[in-house]
């Protein structure tokens, strides 16, 4: 198992995807949380999180994800998680953050709920 | 009777060590035959474990012991450190409400051992941590 994390970024419909591959560790946490404050302008409302090819997470990244959930609220915005694996959807939910974000099976389901 | 499979690591503490501990799990829940989800889980719980070993651990003995010992039925898991300790009692349960719009995000590892796992117990002093967790693998 490789340390080594990859992410790419798309605004699409004002909606800001957010693709992960790799361990979502403290250093990858910061650089989502970082590459979506310095990209994201105040008119992207929502964002769309594809966790699909990172199985391993640590409450540490998690918590830099709370950011960007705390700034998409702060413009009354959603926050999706799609392709999640069953361990970390059940992370999430031990810690409310579906509360504060939402799930989908895919990428255009996802876009649909914010359509 | 169901064999044991035993792994110890002593883990120094350098960037993403945890994910050698994390595939010697895999390895041993594959061979076994669990459930990707039991696995999933358990991968969850031995990195909090992990991270919380090395944030107490210190300078002087930057070292985390790793011990699994597997079963079909149970995994039994000991992560030892030999840091300044902490008390667990002082521990705050961590709320998201509050979390959100808190500068400290942190603190969830103890939370999600103990709700991913079927017993956890934490024995800590000013020479070390330990923290023993079950969990049932059926």
């Amino acid at each position: 198992m490789s340390g080594e994390f990859n992410v790419q970024t798309e605004i699409r419909d004002n909606t800001f995807l957010i693709r992960t591959e790799g361990y979502i560790n403290n250093t990858a946490g910061e650089r989502i949380s970082k590459l979506f404050s310095e990209n994201s302008a105040s008119e992207i409302k929502n964002a769309i999180f594809d966790l699909e090819k990172s199985k391993v997470i640590n409450s540490i990244g998690i918590s830099y994800l709370l950011e960007v959930i705390e700034l998409l609220n702060e413009r009354n915005g959603k926050i999706i998680f799609v392709n999640l694996d069953p361990s970390i959807e059940k992370t999430f939910k031990i810690m409310g953050l579906f509360q504060f974000a939402q799930v989908s099976e895919s990428l255009d389901a996802a876009m649909q709920q914010l359509a | 009777m169901d064999s044991n499979y035993n792994l110890t690591i002593k883990l120094p503490n350098i960037p993403n060590i945890e994910l050698v501990a994390i595939e010697g799990l895999e390895r041993m829940g594959e061979y076994l035959g669990i459930t990707n989800e039991k696995i999933g889980e358990a991968r969850i719980i031995v990195n909090e474990a992990i991270i919380n070993g090395f944030e107490h651990c210190g300078m002087d003995n930057p070292y985390v012991n790793v011990e699994f010992e597997m079963t079909k039925e149970k995994l039994t898991i000991l992560v030892t450190d030999y840091g300044k300790g902490f008390d667990p009692a002082e521990v705050e349960t961590p709320d998201i409400s509050r979390k959100l719009g808190s500068a400290n995000k942190r603190g969830w590892g103890i939370k999600l051992m103990k709700s991913l796992s079927d017993g956890m117990t934490i024995e800590s002093g000013p020479n070390g941590t330990k923290i023993s967790i079950i969990k049932n693998l059926t």
